[in-house]
């Protein structure tokens, strides 16, 4: 049975780990720099590429598709890395041979660790959102179009909820290697960020990927919920808000289920296999 | 300095998945601002993203394999090591850049590999046209200056603790940004003002990453060795400086360290 308390301290401390290194309002703020300046070098890379090829005209609508698209695929990017600090750097840190000692899987803590890296993530994503709206819209004379009003911002707030199981199964599916291997860990999630840089439609649409590539992105729940989160506050992107949360949740539940069971599989095996404390598996 | 970097070759040829997975998120992340590019109709620019590709496996390898090595190497128990030996400290950081600039060499190889035949099969219009020796001259100092940068900040990291990863994620996207990995980030097709252009001049990717970019798709007919030499003499001095200040700090940092008898605690 899941203990909302080992949850709840399991969150605290990844609260603690992610803000407690210098004071905790610095290091919100620091941890908005990444993500502000990924939206930052996408949206120039498309005002520059429209601005001096000759036959392309800028759009501002486009210019909004890809700033939002990049600061939601950075805030589901930050995701990727938390199995692996809370796993890979608890071995070497000594942390995690204290969690597997207890009673609880060590699954309860994993998913404490995501729930504070989704919070954390939720804040940093939507500041640097809003910071590189002000600094694109000044520095390239732009007026972005977005809409931020009660109604929005709860349809995004949806959306974000929407992409939890999804990411709490990204992390069992990291978490799990991380708890076998102690090679290359630190890589995997880089090549998990770099996928999702290019089949989550977060900067161009799926459909510019050779088939039968792009109809596997376009089922990914992250890519539908790149799609609603951004249909919420980007007017025009022609899609059904509805319909990419409904297929964001069901694909994230789906691919949750198949993420716990591997991760639980892993757990006992490396518990057999004694491998669970050492830094070198 | 030969030892240290005969280590970091070991470890990553000795073990060749290293490559594989090391080349993971430059590729992909150099095929997503292709795709970019390519997706808005700004086909001539795909070449950016592959350079950018190129460029940021070794900015990567500068952040997290030199910066923030010592701060791993203490937790390892390595670092007490180097200390005991009698080899500069100096020396053994450019040791670690000869080997992680030769190590990530496969990667950058792959990247343009890739890259090269994704504009091959999609017939695009990269101008490639311009002169390889300024290329390789460029590329050379920029990887130069940008290890000295490594050097220096690894200095620093000596102070830091657990922060030094915190602060490698900091730094890694700005440094991206304002050196313009996947665009220009100085000069007339630059969208930063004056103020922001010169704090990204310091940093040496920025006019590496302008030099190279001129060197490789220069207008065809224009004289590229000259267009580049001022960009040269520049990196060749950030080079000089950053290496004098490394070697300044580090035995400042050092001399610090060991006074407060925090050099070598494991963890902070």
């Amino acid at each position: 049975m899941i203990s909302v308390r080992s949850l709840m301290a399991s969150a605290w401390m990844g609260i603690q780990h992610d803000l407690a290194w210098t004071t905790p309002l610095a290091s919100l703020l620091l941890q908005v720099v990444a993500p502000f300046a990924s939206a930052m070098s996408v949206s120039i890379i498309y005002w520059f590429g429209t601005r001096f090829s000759p036959a392309l005209t800028f759009d501002a609508a486009r210019l909004a598709f890809v700033m939002v698209g990049s600061t939601l695929y950075a805030h589901v990017a930050a995701y990727a890395w938390v199995p692996t600090v809370a796993i890979a750097e608890g071995k070497n840190l000594a942390v995690f041979p204290h969690i597997y000692l207890t009673s609880r899987s060590t699954a309860v803590y994993v998913t404490g660790r995501m729930f504070s890296a989704f919070a954390i993530s939720v804040a940093t994503s939507m500041m640097a959102l809003a910071t590189a709206y002000y600094v694109l819209g000044s520095m390239l004379h732009a007026a972005i179009p977005l809409v931020v009003n009660p109604g929005s911002v709860a349809l995004l707030a949806v959306a974000l909820l929407a992409n939890l199981p999804g990411a709490l199964a990204l992390g069992y599916l990291l978490g799990a290697y991380s708890l076998y291997a102690s090679k290359f860990e630190w890589s995997l999630p880089g090549y998990v960020a770099g996928l999702l840089m290019v089949f989550s439609g977060a900067l161009f649409s799926t459909s510019i990927l050779p088939w039968p590539l792009s109809t596997a992105a376009d089922y990914l729940p992250y890519t539908q919920f790149i799609a609603a989160a951004r249909s919420a506050i980007v007017p025009g992107t022609g899609v059904d808000y509805w319909a990419s949360i409904v297929f964001s949740l069901i694909g994230g539940l789906l691919l949750m289920g198949f993420s716990l069971w591997v991760y639980l599989a892993a757990e006992r095996r490396a518990r057999r296999d004694g491998v669970l404390d050492r830094r070198l598996a | 300095m030969k030892a240290r970097a005969l280590v970091r070759l070991w470890s990553i040829f000795g073990e060749p998945l290293w490559i594989v997975v090391s080349m993971g998120f430059p590729v992909l992340s150099s095929l997503a601002f292709f795709l970019l590019y390519y997706s808005m109709g700004a086909v001539s620019y795909v070449g950016f993203a592959v350079l950018g590709g190129v460029m940021v496996s070794f900015w990567g390898n500068v952040l997290w394999s030199m910066a923030s090595q010592f701060n791993w190497d203490k937790q390892e128990g390595l670092f007490e090591i180097y200390l005991t030996s009698p080899a500069s400290i100096s020396a053994i950081l450019i040791g670690m850049s000869v080997g992680g600039i030769i190590g990530t060499l496969p990667s950058a190889a792959i990247v343009t590999a890739f890259g090269w035949t994704l504009i091959s099969v999609l017939q695009l219009p990269v101008p490639v046209v311009g002169s390889w020796l300024a290329v390789a001259l460029t590329f050379a100092l920029t990887l130069a200056s940008l290890y000295a940068m490594g050097m220096t900040l690894s200095s620093l990291y000596l102070v830091y603790g657990r922060e030094a990863e915190s602060m490698n994620n900091v730094l890694q996207e700005p440094v991206s940004l304002l050196s313009g990995m996947y665009f220009p980030s100085v000069g007339t097709f630059s969208p930063f003002p004056s103020a922001v252009q010169i704090v990204a001049s310091l940093i040496p990717l920025t006019i590496g990453m302008n030099a190279l970019r001129l060197a490789l798709f220069s207008t065809p007919g224009a004289d590229t060795l000259a267009l580049v030499f001022p960009s040269l003499a520049i990196l060749a001095a950030m080079a000089v400086v950053f290496m004098a200040v490394s070697a300044y700090s580090l035995k400042a940092l050092e001399y610090k360290g060991r006074k407060d008898g925090t050099i070598s605690v494991r963890i902070r």
